[in-house]
C-alpha cells in the first residue's frame, strides 16, 4: 500500500507538471495579441553571478532610453516594451533566452550580451531566426560574420589600439616602445599582435618584448630587463592586477615609466593595488568617459545622475545607443520587422551617440570616435586624460 | 646586469626555500606530500595582513602573529587530515585528504576575504640602496637575513636539539623509533608546527615584497617549493634549501637570457634533466632496496 501511495504521488506530480507545462507551450504557438501593440526588445546580460558589474549597468541604460522614446510616443506610434531576463553570464542561459526572445516574445531585436562569447551564442540564435541582434559591449573577433542580422557598436581594439600607438609615437614622441604579453591571458595574447602591428606601421621601434603569466607576482626579473632597454613607454595588453603589480616592481627598482594598455585595465583594483605607483602613470583607453561630455552626452549623463544616483559608464551608455540607434533604423524603414529594418541600421553614418560617434563599416563593423584616454587621478577613477580621434582604418 | 638578476633570483629563491622546508621536514618523517602546505603559506600571508591592516602591527609583529596561527593551524590540519588516515589504510588515501585539505582552506579563505588580489599597506619603507650595480632594496634584504636566520635555527634544532634528534629517528624508522618510546604523534605534530611556521614567515614576506595577497596564491607557490623540494632531494632539509635557491635563480636567469615566455619551461626542463641524472635530487640520499 505504502509503496503504490508513492508510485500515485509520483505519477500525479508528473501530471501537474505537465499540466503546468502546457500553457506555457500553447502561448507560444498562438500568435500573441499584443504584439501588435508594442514593439518588443530583448535584453541580454547577466544581473547576477559572472559579468553582473557589466550587465546590471546595460539593463538601466536600456531602460532609460525605452523611457525616453516612449515619453515621445514610441516608435512608428507603437510603445517600446523591454523584457529583461537574467543569463547569469552563463552560456546555457542565453541559449535558452535567446530562444525565448526569438520563438515565446517574439522580439524585433535583441540587445547585448557585453561579452564576446556569449554573443556569438545568441547571434546563432538570432541569426537563424531572422531577428536583428545588437551587441553593446563583444569586442572579439568573429561576431558580425555569423551573418548580417548581427551587429555591435562598442570601440574595437583594432580601431583604438592604432589611434592610440599614433597618440603615442606622434604626440608624445615616445618612440621607443616596450611591450610586455600576459601568456595565459586570451585578450592579452590577440592585443599584443593589434599593438605591434599598430608600431611598426607608424615607425615605432619594439626596444623591448617580455612576457609574464596573470596570477604570478614575481616580476623582478622582467623590469630589471626593462631598465636595460630603456623604453620610452610601456605598452601592457593584460589585466589591472598584473599591471599594478608590474607598476610596484618598477616604482621598486626606480625605473620611471607611463605604461599604456587596453580596456583590460579598467578595474578598480588598479588603484586600489597600485597606489601612487600607478597615479597618472598607467593610462589606457575606452569608449566612453563621464568627464567632460559632448553636448548629446551631458544630457544622458545628467538624467542618468537624476534617475540612478550614480555615474553612468561605457556599458549604459552603449545599451542606451543601441536602443536610439535601432528605434532610428525602424522610423527610417518605417517597419519594425527585423527582415526589413536591418538594411536601415547596416546604413547607419555619424551618428552622435551618448557613447561616441558611430558609423557601420561596409562589413557592419562598428567604427566609432573619439577614443578616451583614462588614467587615475588622486582619488578618482577612471579620469579622462584625454580625448583622441580614431584613426581611419587601413581596409 | 647579472649580479641585480642574481640578487632577484635569491630572493625569489629563498621564499621558495622556506617553503620547501615545510614539504621536505613532513615527507622525511611520515612520507606524505603534504599538499595542504601551500595553503598554510596563503594563511600565513593573510593573517600577516590582518595584523598589519586592524592592529596596525610591524613586520615583526605580523610575522611572529601570522607563525604562530600557522603552526596551530598545521597541527590541527595533520591532527584532522592525516592523523585519523595514518598506518590504516593506502598511501594514496592521505594523499587524497591533503588535497582537500588544499582546496578546503583556499575556498574558505576566499569566502572570508574575496577573491580579489589585496596588497599590504607600506608597512616597511621601501629604501633602496645602490651597491655598485646592485639595487638592493630593503626589504629584500629582510627576506634574504630572516630566511637566512630562520634555516640556520632549524638547522640547530634539528641537530641540536631532543626534539631535532627524536625527528632524525623517526624519519630513520618511524615503527623502530615507537618503540625505543618516542612519542611518535608529537614528533610528526612538532614537525607540521615548524614547517608551518616557516611557510607562514615566507608568505608575510612574500606578500610585503610582491605587494599581493589572494587565497589562491598558495597552489602555484606550493607546486614550485614542492618542485625545489624534489629537485634539493626530498627529505633532506639542506636540500630543500639549495633546491629553493637553485629554482628561484633558474626562473630569473630563463627570463634574464632566453625569453620570459618560456620562464617556467626552462626552470622545470632543467629540474627534468637534473631529476634524470640524480633521480634522488641534488642532496638526496641514495636509497639501496634491500633484495
Amino acid at each position: 500500500m505504502k509503496k503504490r501511495n508513492a508510485r500515485n504521488w509520483a505519477a500525479m506530480l508528473c501530471l501537474a507538471m505537465l499540466v503546468a507545462l502546457l500553457p506555457g507551450c500553447g502561448k507560444s504557438q498562438s500568435p500573441a495579441p499584443a504584439a501588435d501593440t508594442t514593439i518588443k526588445l530583448g535584453f541580454l546580460g547577466a544581473k547576477t553571478v559572472n559579468n553582473a558589474n557589466y550587465g546590471i549597468p546595460g539593463e538601466k541604460g536600456m531602460k532609460m532610453a525605452i523611457e525616453e522614446i516612449n515619453a515621445k510616443g514610441g516608435v512608428l506610434g507603437k510603445k517600446l516594451e523591454g523584457i529583461y531576463e537574467d543569463n547569469k553570464g552563463d552560456s546555457r542561459e542565453i541559449a535558452n533566452i535567446a530562444t525565448k526572445y526569438a520563438t515565446v516574445d517574439k522580439v524585433s531585436a535583441m540587445i547585448g550580451d557585453p561579452s564576446t562569447g556569449l554573443t556569438k551564442i545568441a547571434a546563432d540564435i538570432a541569426q537563424k531566426n531572422q531577428i536583428v541582434i545588437f551587441s553593446a559591449g563583444a569586442t572579439g573577433t568573429g561576431v558580425v560574420e555569423i551573418g548580417d542580422y548581427v551587429f555591435r557598436n562598442t570601440l574595437l581594439d583594432k580601431f583604438a589600439a592604432p589611434s592610440v600607438v599614433d597618440w603615442m609615437i606622434n604626440t608624445k614622441g615616445w618612440k621607443n616602445i616596450a611591450i610586455i604579453t600576459s601568456t595565459n591571458n586570451g585578450y592579452s595574447t590577440a592585443l599584443t599582435p593589434v599593438f605591434k602591428t599598430a608600431i611598426q606601421a607608424k615607425g615605432g621601434n619594439i626596444v623591448a618584448e617580455e612576457s609574464i603569466n596573470d596570477k604570478e607576482t614575481d616580476f623582478t626579473a622582467q623590469i630589471t630587463k626593462l631598465k636595460q632597454a630603456k623604453p620610452q613607454v610601456l605598452v601592457f595588453t593584460g589585466y589591472y592586477t598584473e599591471a599594478a603589480l608590474l607598476m610596484l616592481e618598477a616604482q621598486k627598482q626606480g625605473l620611471d615609466i607611463i605604461m599604456v594598455g587596453g580596456d583590460g585595465l579598467y578595474g578598480e583594483d588598479l588603484k586600489k593595488l597600485g597606489g601612487k605607483a600607478v597615479e597618472e602613470k598607467v593610462i589606457f583607453y575606452a569608449g566612453f568617459s563621464a568627464d567632460q561630455p559632448s553636448p548629446e552626452t551631458d544630457a544622458f549623463i545628467k538624467a542618468y545622475r537624476a534617475k540612478y544616483n550614480e555615474d553612468p559608464d561605457m556599458f549604459s551608455a552603449q545599451y542606451y545607443d543601441a536602443v536610439m540607434i535601432i528605434a532610428k533604423a525602424m522610423e527610417a524603414a518605417k517597419s519594425s520587422d527585423p527582415k526589413v529594418f536591418k538594411a536601415e541600421l547596416a546604413k547607419l553614418k555619424d551618428y552622435p551617440g551618448v557613447s561616441g560617434k558611430t558609423t557601420f563599416l561596409p562589413d557592419r563593423e562598428p567604427l566609432k570616435s573619439p577614443v578616451f584616454l583614462l588614467t587615475v587621478k588622486g582619488d578618482k577613477f577612471p579620469a579622462l586624460l584625454e580625448k583622441i580621434p580614431t584613426s581611419a582604418p587601413q581596409q | 646586469m647579472i649580479w641585480q638578476q642574481l640578487l632577484n633570483g635569491l630572493t625569489l629563491g629563498s621564499t621558495y626555500a622556506l617553503i620547501a622546508l615545510g614539504y621536505t621536514m613532513v615527507y622525511g618523517i611520515v612520507q606524505l606530500i603534504n599538499f595542504a602546505h601551500g595553503e598554510i603559506y596563503m594563511v600565513g600571508a593573510f593573517v600577516g595582513l590582518f595584523l598589519v591592516t586592524v592592529w596596525d602591527a610591524n613586520l615583526a609583529v605580523a610575522m611572529l602573529g601570522a607563525m604562530a596561527v600557522c603552526m596551530l593551524l598545521g597541527v590541527l590540519v595533520e591532527r584532522i587530515a592525516y592523523r585519523p588516515l595514518r598506518g590504516k589504510s593506502s598511501r594514496l588515501s592521505p594523499l587524497i585528504s591533503a588535497l582537500g585539505a588544499s582546496i578546503f582552506l583556499s575556498t574558505l579563505m576566499a569566502l572570508i576575504a574575496g577573491v580579489n588580489t589585496r596588497r599590504y599597506p607600506a608597512v616597511q619603507d621601501v629604501g633602496s640602496y645602490a651597491l655598485g650595480p646592485v639595487q638592493l632594496s630593503s626589504m629584500q634584504v629582510i627576506i634574504l637575513l630572516v630566511s637566512a636566520a630562520l634555516m640556520i635555527g632549524l638547522q640547530f634544532l634539528v641537530a641540536h636539539t631532543r626534539i631535532g634528534k627524536a625527528m632524525r629517528a623517526c624519519s630513520q624508522d618511524l615503527d623502530a623509533s615507537a618503540l625505543m618510546g618516542i612519542n611518535v604523534n608529537r614528533v610528526i605534530s612538532y614537525t607540521f608546527a615548524i614547517g608551518s611556521a616557516l611557510a607562514a614567515a615566507g608568505g608575510v614576506m612574500v606578500g610585503v615584497y610582491y605587494n599581493a595577497v589572494w587565497p589562491y596564491m598558495g597552489t602555484l607557490a606550493g607546486l614550485k617549493a614542492f618542485a625545489a623540494a624534489v629537485l634539493g632531494g626530498i627529505g633532506s632539509i639542506p636540500g630543500a634549501m639549495l633546491g629553493g635557491l637553485t629554482l628561484g635563480i633558474l626562473e630569473i636567469m630563463g627570463v634574464a637570457y632566453i625569453s620570459s615566455s618560456f620562464k617556467d619551461a626552462i626552470a622545470f626542463g632543467i629540474l627534468i634533466i637534473v631529476l634524470i641524472i640524480r633521480p634522488q635530487g641534488i642532496l638526496g640520499e641514495k636509497i639501496n632496496k634491500k633484495v
